[in-house]
């Protein structure tokens, strides 16, 4: 087929070209508008366009955002390392332990079927799981584990990391269980004829191999949990401030100035944490 | 051999890491059937009933406990993720399509639309909100700013399905029919469609279920209230078991669309199956 390079490419395109004008328009301007608004002038109702680093400085002068700027770092590891933890057993059994090809997929199917339930009804469904009258509580008084309820559960810091691991540790099982899905059984095998025992091969072996896996969910959990708001104000009973929670107070209150500083912050955190994930393992080679 | 004590001990784990999943959807679930009007949020259960469901459909008498107001909002939530479905399906064929032959700056529009489905929601949402607000001076509304970022969402969705669909796709079967003299417009749809039927069906279920339950872009991207915007709004007040019994209907619903995309598949797939048995005889 001779098709002339630039007709195939012309045609390329205009196929191309809504998708790119419509990415522009409700994707690229509006984040670069975040980061103008953001040296806009605030007025106590509105925002006029005149510079200035006005609302950086209330960023950076106010104990109450720097202490939310923390704690949104510190849930993001938190919730990051527990996702992990907790995912990485599963995605080895799925990926690995289960030979049957229907059975692991099966068992795929069951962890991803929660997402596709609402998000809010999601964290909704903590409430009477963590309350002092809930579940877990009723089933730890029962097996005499506790005296009085805890109350430590709901309502706290606590909560809101429990929830977001529940909500977000498929993210990490899919892709982890996907690398070690296509782990070539013979290489672990013959380290194992070779004498390595199950620990040895996990070291040099699986993991290694299932970094690419980890790297991937590690990037969707952060961008999610750094992005989060609604889980925090939820199940924290508006105790934990993220700065997705500033965000949000800060439009309600039509400062708009404030919540572009906060909008700008969060992206150039995002920025550091993928572009980190993604010098670990070189994606693109991997997959 | 350790791995004989590992994988019990791994299914064990599993087990447990699914009821950790389930359980809170589990508990929400037989809440739903608490008593109602007195019964809370809360074991135990007074008395099982389907109060709080007869409630949802404002079958219940007036009570201390406002129904849910979602009538409106559902209806904005449905018509919202069909015209989302719509246009992100539309969007993501076309740009896929694009990618079957490379072309100059295919690396950066690869990058640009996935960038939308990694970008988190609130920052399309406030960015969607400032440039409507302050470039453009108009209002919010669920039919346009809402719909815009929804679409930013929802189409590297459509467009990660169908490139992967037509990457397995073997374009010497077009040429065939075109060459044979086919019509474009026959080839497309006795050939192109029903290969590609199956990355369309799965990137309408993904943008009408995404778009059907987003939150947080629509949050500061419209004025009116859609579907989880007025579930998040009764959170703030104190909870009643209606909300799980409407939690209970909408993963239903949620489910009986993922039922209907599974008979749809399987119809084609069988469909594609009899194509194969025939071209095998002939």
């Amino acid at each position: 087929m001779a098709v002339p390079a630039k007709t195939s490419s012309s045609t390329a395109w205009l196929l191309i070209a809504p998708g790119v004008l419509w990415m522009t328009l409700f994707l690229v301007i509006p984040i670069a508008m975040i980061v103008y608004v953001s040296f806009w002038t605030q007025t106590t109702f509105k925002i006029e366009p005149t510079l200035t680093l006005a609302s950086w400085q209330q960023f950076f002068g106010s104990d109450t955002y720097l202490t939310s700027l923390w704690t949104t770092v510190r849930i993001w590891l938190i919730v990051l390392a527990a996702t992990l933890v907790i995912g990485y057993p599963t995605a080895l059994y799925v990926g690995l332990f289960v030979k049957s090809k229907t059975l692991s997929t099966i068992l795929l199917v069951v962890c991803v079927i929660p997402f596709w339930t609402s998000f809010l009804i999601r964290v909704l469904a903590w409430r009477p799981m963590l309350g002092k009258e809930g579940a877990i509580n009723i089933v730890l008084q029962y097996f005499g584990i506790v005296d009085h309820p805890i109350e430590a559960l709901l309502f706290t810091e606590l909560s809101v990391i429990i929830g977001m691991t529940q909500i977000y540790c498929v993210f990490m099982v899919g892709p982890i269980a996907f690398m070690l899905g296509r782990i070539d059984p013979n290489i672990i095998e013959a380290s194992r004829d070779l004498g390595a025992g199950f620990w040895r091969i996990f070291r040099k072996i699986i993991f290694p191999l299932s970094l690419p896996g980890v790297v991937v969910g590690a990037i969707f959990v952060s961008v999610m949990v750094l992005g989060e708001f609604a889980t925090a104000s939820a199940l924290s009973g508006r105790k934990v401030n993220l700065l997705g929670n500033i965000i949000v107070t800060q439009v309600g209150s039509l400062k708009w100035a404030l919540a572009s500083v906060v909008g700008v912050i969060l992206t150039i955190i995002m920025g550091i944490v993928v572009s980190l994930f993604l010098r670990v393992v070189d994606l693109r080679r991997e997959l | 051999m350790e791995s004989r004590i590992l994988k019990p001990i791994l299914a064990v784990y599993v087990a447990l890491f699914i009821l950790f999943l389930y359980g809170p959807f589990v508990v929400l679930t037989i809440l739903s059937f608490q008593q109602g009007p007195e019964g809370g949020p809360q074991f135990p259960i007074v008395e099982w009933s389907t109060y709080w469901y007869r409630h949802i459909f404002g079958l219940t008498e007036a009570s201390r406990v406002a129904p849910l107001p979602i009538g409106t909002s559902m209806v904005r939530s449905l018509t919202l993720a069909f015209m989302t479905m719509v246009t992100s399906t539309v969007l993501g064929v076309m740009s896929a399509q694009a990618f079957r032959n490379k072309f100059k700056g295919s690396d950066f529009v690869f990058y640009l639309i996935v960038l939308g489905m990694i970008t988190p929601g609130l920052l399309t949402g406030l960015g969607v909100a400032l440039v409507s607000r302050n470039i453009f001076n108009v209002d919010r509304h669920w039919w346009s700013t809402a719909f815009v970022s929804h679409v930013v969402y929802t189409f590297p969705f459509a467009f990660l399905v169908m490139l992967a669909i037509l990457n397995r796709f073997d374009a010497s079967v077009e040429e065939a029919s075109w060459s044979l003299g086919v019509s474009p417009i026959r080839t497309f749809r006795k050939v192109t469609f029903p290969l590609v039927f199956p990355g369309v069906l799965s990137s309408m279920l993904f943008a009408f279920t995404l778009s059907y339950d987003e939150f947080s872009r629509t949050l500061l991207s419209s004025n009116e209230q859609t579907l989880p915007l007025a579930i998040y709004g009764t959170f703030a007040v104190e909870i009643h078991p209606n909300l799980f019994a409407f939690g209970v209907l909408t993963t239903l619903f949620s489910f009986s669309l993922l039922a209907v995309y599974a008979i749809l598949m399987a119809l084609s797939v069988r469909r594609a199956k009899k194509v194969a048995i025939q071209e095998e005889i002939a």
